[in-house]
């Protein structure tokens, strides 16, 4: 039983991070069917930010909770910043370009690899313990700093769902997903809304890399690991689909958490692959993919 | 003295002169090392920290007067090309060295696979090669132009572990985990052994993949199997710092060991308060009063550059151009396959302190493998501190 | 079947071959080993193209041919060209039961699932001692009387494959894939068996594909896990879409063009990437059609203007 709620539990904080890097795969698909490599970038360059002002910010004597929060603060907005750049340079001229765009996030992603190497370094980076201490639920203990990335991870992704659901930006982003044609002829402006979608995205994987910057290994490797399982997470739960980002992204933790606890990691990690196949023999749009 | 012996002495001095004057034109002809490191990717770092190795030997034995052969002296000048710690991009590199870059001597390479593509070429071309990659197929006498540059498993585990089950003599259980690369199945195997032989009983062994960043089922597994020690391998030292301190969330308390743990800061970096008392084989003091100067003055000038300590396989690039050069001295010879040849006789100062040579014939078949010391440490309030060195030749 | 243009491709491949047989710099023979097989992987790559997807698992394909060539030589001593043809019917078997789960699935969802497959194969190779492990294969040389050929060689085995798969392309064969990916469900009304046409397609191309591995492997004489990741069809898709993929010289020039310039960037050290990132970069922003379009285009405004 104390197994099962330890798994349940390591499970669910691993997923919430992939919950929130998927998000931003499915919506940037949804919008202008473009599948973006480059988004782990986009969640590096937060997670090394944070690692940067945190300890600068701690050295002015500023305590590790408001120093963390500006360093969110600004993780986000250089993220912004970049988005924007890939959006308005690149991404704008390749819109339901699969191959294109694909091609220029490939390139993106060696150039950004290149960069962030030069710019950061390849050393770890250390931040300092936000919130120390360890909270025991059912028997099985987590760190406070876990508990509350899931929080702030249920919070974003609440928000994010009511958003979808309630807002005008929101019907026009989902709209244009289901069919941007007819969409446009109901006078949804599709670039704008493209571009919101892609913003909206990588404010989505800033938010991911801030919250996982004090609890990780901080390189500017960082993104690879995150981008492939947040591939797979939207895959198996269908491209474009909100709650498809969700059901993939416990999905992948699930197998990666149950597997890495009865076999070896590696092993966890070829499963993961496996059953994406599998789950795809059996729903080729994947589990709630439509259209 | 007669005015004409006089004028003669003055004409041979001036003519001695005049040679010397050459001679020191000529100075200026370089001796090129290759590296084959990887420069991009997760292991950045390592190979950027060994081309400042690198430079660093090369720019003193140049300032000392470089190396000399017969009346002629060379200078060294290191190159190194991004490997991508692939055989593929191995081959490239290789190439580009040995065959567009004519270089003779390789000043050392990282990665096995990388390794194994250029030694396949470095060999057939009588080129010397010195590596840190550590597997037993790639050395001996079949390789005779092939020298390692840092010790391997093979020296580091047994003394190591047997160091940690003396202090620890109840600690009757261990689990491993390594990265899935060549360096973690080697160091598997032998660990495996030597733990064995020690009397300690292996739970389990297992493998991650490198790159991972979420460790927490992992350590749900190990802190499940209740082992009394855990043995981190090879793992890289940010991997290594985030398990122990995944398992001290979950409550385990036990000894700790990370056999090729080369340093103390990523592993402080991500592993917190719960790096204390980790034991390490490889790992490299830079404060406390053992340190010269010297070393201390590099590894500044290192943390400047790389934002961290340098850690044993950096300083294999070090001692590799300081062998080449006692190497080319002692063989009068700018020939790799002389140089090759007496390799195994040279002695050299290695950064560490102290002249050393080269052994490994008892367990490699040849004498290739640099004869440093195993320097185990430990953990202690955040610092590492010696606790043991064991000389290569007690070893 | 229309024109194939035999003159110009009898033309190229001998002076191709030509320059092979004088050029006996071993760096440059490394680099012309290096276009021929990345030629072939690019072509192989476009010819899935032709029925509208994006094959990523070419560089599983490309590995599984590589590994068993590798094998055949090192494990079960077959003659070397046994081997080499091994290796690219192993790859097409696997891909024909790969492509009959996976091409029921179209567009991102099949890119996808390649480059899932891809990263498997790749750990489950790391996984095996028997090829290797991590630390890769060894020894796979082709016979020593070849050694001084390889280059001449390797690239009539690519010349060969490219050719056949342009005669496919042009052939009624070839118009029936591309019929697939302008409607399938008008070339589904016509009577066709889409599924089996699409991986006839695919398995045709994966044999290509594993044939450039087993060239890799012999080229290379060592193969690694990590020689196999996605990012070879990744650069393989960067030579097809900046040579220009409307026409298979595209991927030619393509290759030669960024191979090439790989091979500079390789003394940038570290800045290779950033070098790399921004050619492919620039080059799709620049010319959406390619090299080859670019050219094209220049060349019918100089006739328009000779016309009038």
């Amino acid at each position: 039983m104390h197994t099962a709620i330890q798994l349940i539990l390591t499970s669910l904080q691993i997923g919430a991070v992939y919950i929130l890097f998927s998000l931003g795969l499915t919506l940037i698909f949804g919008v202008m069917r473009i599948v973006n490599f480059a988004h782990g970038h986009l969640f590096a360059i937060s997670a090394l930010v944070v690692a940067y002002t945190v300890p600068l910010l701690a050295g002015w004597n500023l305590p590790a909770l408001p120093a963390y929060l500006l360093g969110v603060v600004a993780a986000v907005a250089v993220t912004l910043v970049l988005g924007f750049l890939m959006y308005v340079f690149g991404f704008r001229y390749f819109q339901r370009d699969m191959v294109g765009s694909f091609i220029l996030s490939i390139g993106l992603v060696l150039l950004l690899d290149g960069v962030f190497l030069k710019v950061f370094g390849g050393a770890v980076r250390p931040v300092p313990e936000i919130l120390p201490g360890t909270v025991t639920i059912l028997g099985a203990p987590v760190t406070a700093q876990r508990l509350a990335l899931c929080v702030a991870a249920v919070i974003i992704t609440a928000l994010l769902y009511w958003a979808m659901t309630r807002t005008k930006l929101g019907k026009a982003l989902r709209a244009v997903s289901i069919d941007h044609e007819a969409a446009m002829l109901q006078g949804v402006p599709y670039g704008r809304i493209a571009f919101a979608g892609f913003m909206i995205a990588s404010a989505l994987a800033a938010l991911a890399g801030a919250l996982i910057a004090p609890v990780t290994i901080v390189s500017p490797a960082i993104g690879a690991d995150y981008l492939i399982k947040g591939f797979i997470a939207v895959i198996v739960g269908g491209l474009g689909s909100v709650p498809g980002a969700i059901l993939g992204g416990l999905f992948v933790a699930a197998i990666e958490t149950v597997g890495g606890f009865y076999f070896d990691a590696t092993s966890a990690t070829i499963a993961i692959f496996l059953l994406v196949i599998v789950v795809l023999l059996v729903r080729p749009k994947g589990l709630l993919g439509h259209g | 003295m007669s005015i004409a012996t006089k004028a003669r002495l003055y004409g041979f001095g001036a003519s001695l002169g005049l040679l010397v004057a050459f001679g020191g034109a000529q100075a200026q002809e370089t001796i090129k090392l290759g590296l084959s490191v990887p420069l991009s990717g997760a292991a950045a770092l390592w190979g950027k920290g060994s081309e400042f190795m690198c430079n660093t030997a090369a720019e003193e034995i140049n300032k000392a007067g470089g190396v000399k052969v017969g009346d002629k002296t060379y200078d060294f000048k290191c190159i190194a090309y991004d490997n991508k710690y692939n055989a593929a991009e191995g081959t490239k590199v290789a190439q580009t060295l040995l065959n567009r870059d004519g270089v003779k001597f390789i000043g050392g390479s990282l990665g096995t696979a990388p390794v194994q593509a250029l030694q396949s070429l470095s060999e057939r071309q009588g080129v010397l090669l010195f590596t840190t990659a550590w597997g037993p197929s790639i050395k001996g006498p079949k390789f005779p132009l092939t020298f390692t540059q840092m010790s391997t498993p093979f020296e580091i585990l047994p003394p190591l572990i047997r160091y940690v089950h003396k202090a620890n003599p109840d600690a009757k259980t261990v689990v491993l985990l390594n990265p899935n690369d060549a360096t973690g199945q080697d160091t598997e195997a032998v660990a495996k052994k030597v733990w064995t032989e020690t009397g300690v009983k292996i739970l389990s062994s297992d493998f991650y993949e490198r790159g991972t960043t979420e460790f927490q089922p992992i350590a749900a597994r190990i802190a499940s199997l209740k082992p009394e020690i855990v043995d981190l391998g090879t793992m890289p030292p940010a991997d290594a710092g985030t398990v122990l301190r995944e398992l001290d969330v979950l409550g385990w308390k036990g000894v700790k060991v990370v056999e090729v743990g080369t340093g103390v800061d990523a592993l402080k970096v991500t592993g917190g308060k719960a790096i204390e008392d980790v034991y390490m084989g490889a790992a490299v003091i830079f404060d406390g009063p053992g340190v010269s100067d010297h070393q201390k003055a590099v590894n500044a000038k290192a943390r400047e550059l790389l934002h961290e300590s340098l850690n044993s396989i950096q300083i294999g690039f070090y001692d590799s151009v300081y062998a080449i050069k006692a190497g080319i001295e002692k063989a009068q010879s700018i020939g790799p396959k002389k140089v090759g040849a007496v390799m195994p006789q040279v002695k050299f100062t290695t950064f560490y302190g102290g002249q050393i040579g080269f052994h490994g014939k008892d367990t490699y078949g040849s004498n290739q493998q640099m004869e440093l010391p195993v320097i185990i440490t430990q953990v202690k309030d955040g610092k590492l501190v010696e606790l043991s060195r064991i000389s290569a030749s007690t070893n | 079947m229309d024109n194939l243009r035999l003159p110009y491709w009898a033309l190229c491949t001998a002076l191709a071959l030509a320059v092979t047989f004088v050029v006996r710099d071993p760096y440059l023979a490394s680099i012309v080993n290096l276009i021929s097989i990345a030629a072939l992987v690019a072509v192989s790559l476009r010819f899935v193209m032709l029925i509208g997807e994006l094959n990523f698992a070419t560089a599983a394909f490309m590995g599984l041919g590589a590994y068993a060539a590798g094998a055949a030589t090192t494990i079960l001593h077959w003659p070397f060209a046994l081997a080499l043809v091994f290796g690219g019917v192993v790859a097409a078997a696997i891909s024909i039961v790969f492509g009959y789960i996976t091409l029921r699935t179209r567009g991102p969802y099949f890119l996808l699932i390649g480059f899932a497959f891809t990263e498997a194969v790749r750990i489950l190779y790391s996984k095996s001692m028997a090829l290797g492990g991590t630390s890769g294969m060894v020894g796979i040389f082709p016979p020593v009387g070849f050694d001084a050929w390889m280059p001449s060689l390797i690239m009539a085995v690519a010349a060969v494959l490219i050719f056949a798969l342009y005669v496919l392309e042009r052939s009624d064969f070839g118009k029936i894939l591309t019929a697939i990916r302008d409607n399938e469900n008008v070339a589904r009304t016509v009577g066709l068996n889409i599924l089996l046409c699409k991986v006839a397609c695919f398995a045709i191309a994966s044999f290509a594909a594993g044939i450039a591995g087993g060239l890799h492997a012999f080229a290379n004489n060592v193969i690694s896990p990590g020689d196999f990741s996605f990012l070879v069809a990744a650069f393989a898709l960067a030579y097809v879409k900046v040579g220009g993929e409307d026409n298979i010289v595209g991927p030619l020039v393509g290759t030669i063009l960024l191979v090439t310039l790989g091979s500079f960037a390789l003394g940038l050290g570290g800045q290779e990437h950033i070098f790399y990132g921004a050619a492919i970069i620039l080059a799709v922003l620049l010319l959406p059609d390619g090299i080859t379009g670019l050219a094209r285009r220049g060349y019918q405004r100089l006739a328009a203007r000779k016309g009038h």
